[in-house]
């Protein structure tokens, strides 16, 4: 299905109602948020890890969209650019807010400290096949938050590092560290719960 | 080359590949590579995570209540919003949409829909399964759609098999709807209502897999 | 692996669990364990469940106290909360697939402070709330979910073929979705209230008038609405192979999408027409009459 004929609602393809939303036409705007807000909101929820504060933010982006959809050139896909508009929402708000910046103290012992433990079993000890949506969400969500948006931007949601280093105002190699550690933070915490659960039983 | 100097470099070779050397250590090291086979599994899973839930509807009241306090929008406009259902599609009431209802083709877009449900189910049940290529090969949206029945039905009975039974009921009866609500459509296609009840039908079976998919993550 | 390297790990684990907030199980069975958690505003109570219950009601301050019953040890229970202690979580996990339902089961009594955010899923557990106003997303195979007294809430429901119960809601947003599960709602009112089934029946009884929209559509199920001769609303039913019968009072008035047609469709207005009410169905039989 192209673009220019996607239906958002019976009757109503996205352009169209993009079209009608730059009139200022509030029912084809209220059609945008019905099929946009759930992808809009998780994004916000993911980089967030608060649900209070990704209400917000959503609230903030189609705001932002009313406001700016008349400059919506069709240049990308309207959702990219959206989700674009979105993750600039919250890295601002989160700015406004002092985005705690991650200490290089935070990174661990050396890498290799943190590595496989022989004595419990090489095969139990990769994490392949154990891990369900809902543990690693819970995971994201416990991570520190300049891990956790780098995380979710490049593996959740798809954006490149030399994207997200324009957006988050870093260096690539910056932004690669990050998502390094981020990952390697999951790894500690998705093997953690797995193990509390085993001594459980 | 040794652990150390291969994961420093880590953050740089991991979704690029690293050079000769380092995919040698790779090779024949168990420890770097179990880390990779985990962060690379991470990553993986990551791509399969759905956006699953929707704001509160809170969320829509703020910013209906902040277009009109910055006269964005005027109340005439405000309240015909208010009154229409806000997850949904416009309510009959909605005469601009069925205007343009000309160009509107329902069975195309339910396939979208349907096709939303599917892919919803097969990204969750990331576990290969032998009927995976069957869907692939065939693309019709209806029998993609019974293989999906299948395996929602073989996953709630692996999870949680007294609700076996439960679900297919519910399976029937909601494909039931969608039949006759998108007959309907056919034979009224400027008829609002029918499109909603039509919508409301695949929202109906969209709650299915929604529900049997969470409870059986629990 | 050397001593050091165990050593180094375990002090990985320690930092994480420090992250992770307070996880507790529980160590005996045919049990009840208390915690209490002071949530911060803007925060979130979520509860999964399985058999047994849920019940929900006020608690005072920005409390939250959690009272779990398990009757084996075949279950266990956990409760997590986030640092900040926006979000608390209470989880049962069933420990074997064989236990019964009876073994599996837990009560979960819960006090909640007004004006946060609840979520709850269970199985067949039964989900009350009492008295409280707030936010609540509720999902239920087979568990009746009842929501009783309260102002100014956000209610979403799924339910399979578990029953919905709504009364005495006022200023309510009102979303519920149930497969084959009967709605039954008793005085309930507000800007938004719309109920979708494919077979549950849906009944709909007390005096909608102030200007809401409420919209009750079904495939199969039969559709009841009993109003008060004050109500005040613009009424539309159509039925597309099942029977509309109106003994309301109404004002017979064109509608613009469809030509009523007796016995299948019928639009009308009483009073001032002030609120919206838009009944829908396939095959079930749609009934309007006069409390
Ligand atoms: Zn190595």
């Amino acid at each position: 299905m192209t673009q220019a004929k996607k239906l958002i609602a019976p009757g109503l393809t996205e352009a169209e109602a993009i079209e009608r939303a730059k009139s200022g036409d509030a029912e084809a705007f209220e059609a945008l948020y019905a099929f946009h807000k759930r992808r809009v909101y998780s994004l916000c929820l993911r980089m967030t890890g608060n649900t209070a504060q990704a209400e917000d933010f959503t609230q903030d982006a189609f705001m932002q969209l009313y406001r700016k959809i008349g400059t919506f050139r069709g240049e990308s896909a309207f959702s990219t650019w959206l989700h674009r508009m979105a993750v600039n929402v919250v890295l601002m708000q989160l700015r406004k807010k002092g985005l705690p910046e991650i200490s290089l103290d935070e990174m661990l012992e050396p890498l290799h400290e943190d590595g496989p433990r022989r004595d419990i079993g090489a095969r139990d000890n990769v994490l392949a096949g154990s891990v369900d949506r809902v543990n690693l969400e819970r995971a994201i969500a416990d991570l520190p938050p300049g891990y956790r948006i780098v995380f979710t931007l490049h593996d959740v949601e798809g954006y490149e590092h030399n994207e997200i280093a324009e957006m988050m105002g870093c260096s690539i190699g910056n932004s690669k560290s990050q998502l390094h550690k981020a990952r390697l933070k999951l790894r500690d915490l998705l093997k953690l719960r797995r193990a509390e659960k085993a001594n459980r039983r | 080359m040794n652990c150390q100097k291969y994961q420093e470099n880590l953050p740089h070779t991991i979704d690029s590949g690293g050079n000769a050397e380092e995919e040698a250590h790779l090779q024949s090291c168990t420890e770097c590579a179990s880390v990779v086979q985990d962060l690379k599994y991470i990553a993986n899973q990551a791509k399969l995570l759905l956006p699953m839930h929707d704001p509160s509807p809170r969320v829509w009241q703020n910013i209906q209540s902040s277009l009109r306090n910055e006269g964005l929008i005027s109340e005439g406009r405000t309240s015909l919003m208010a009154q229409k259902t806000i997850s949904q599609v416009p309510s009959s009431s909605s005469k601009a949409f069925s205007a343009r209802a000309k160009s509107w083709t329902p069975l195309g877009w339910a396939i979208g829909l349907a096709a939303v449900v599917l892919l919803g189910v097969v990204l969750v049940n990331y576990h290969p399964t032998p009927t995976q290529p069957e869907v692939a090969q065939n693309s019709a949206a209806g029998q993609a759609q019974v293989v999906a029945d299948q395996e929602l039905i073989g996953q709630v009975s692996k999870q949680q098999p007294a609700m076996r039974a439960t679900y297919e009921d519910s399976l029937k009866s909601v494909n039931a709807y969608i039949v006759d609500a998108k007959k309907t459509v056919e034979d009224n296609p400027e008829d609002s209502a029918a499109q909603r009840q039509l919508m409301d039908a695949y929202d109906q079976k969209a709650m299915l897999y929604e529900m049997a998919t969470v409870r059986s993550l629990q | 692996m050397n001593r050091h390297h165990l050593k180094t790990a375990l002090g990985v684990v320690a930092l994480s669990a420090t992250l992770l907030g307070s996880t507790l199980a529980l160590p005996l069975p045919n049990d009840t364990r208390k915690q209490t958690f002071n949530l911060a505003p803007g925060g979130s109570v979520s509860i999964v469940n399985g058999g047994g219950s849920v019940t929900l009601h006020p608690s005072t301050g920005r409390q939250v106290v959690i009272t779990a019953t398990r009757y084996s040890d075949k279950v266990e229970i956990d409760f997590t909360n986030t640092p900040e202690a926006r979000r608390v979580e209470a989880r049962t996990h069933v420990l074997s697939a064989k236990s019964t339902s009876d073994e599996s089961r837990v009560d979960y009594d819960v006090a909640v402070p007004a004006g946060i955010s609840i979520v709850v899923n269970t199985s067949t557990a039964p989900i009350t709330i009492e008295n409280v106003d707030g936010d609540f997303s509720f999902s239920s195979d087979a568990g009746q979910i009842t929501v009783r007294n309260a102002a100014n809430s956000f209610v979403h429901v799924h339910s399979l073929t578990a029953p919905v119960s709504l009364s005495n809601l006022t200023g309510v947003h009102a979303e519920i979705m149930s497969s084959g599960g009967s709605v039954q709602m008793v005085s309930v009112t507000g800007p938004k209230v719309k109920v979708s089934t494919t077979s549950g029946d849906i009944t709909y009884q007390g005096d909608c008038s102030g200007g809401g929209a409420y919209s009750l559509v079904t495939h199969s199920g039969a559709i009841n609405v009993t109003l008060p001769e004050t109500a005040s609303v613009d009424l539309s039913a159509q039925s597309v192979s099942g029977s509309v019968i109106n003994d309301f009072p109404f004002r017979e008035r064109s509608h613009n999408t469809f030509v009523p047609t007796p016995g299948r469709s019928f639009a009308g207005t009483s009073h001032s027409g002030s609120s919206s009410v838009e009944l829908q169905s396939f095959s079930g039989r749609i009934r309007v009459k006069q409390q």
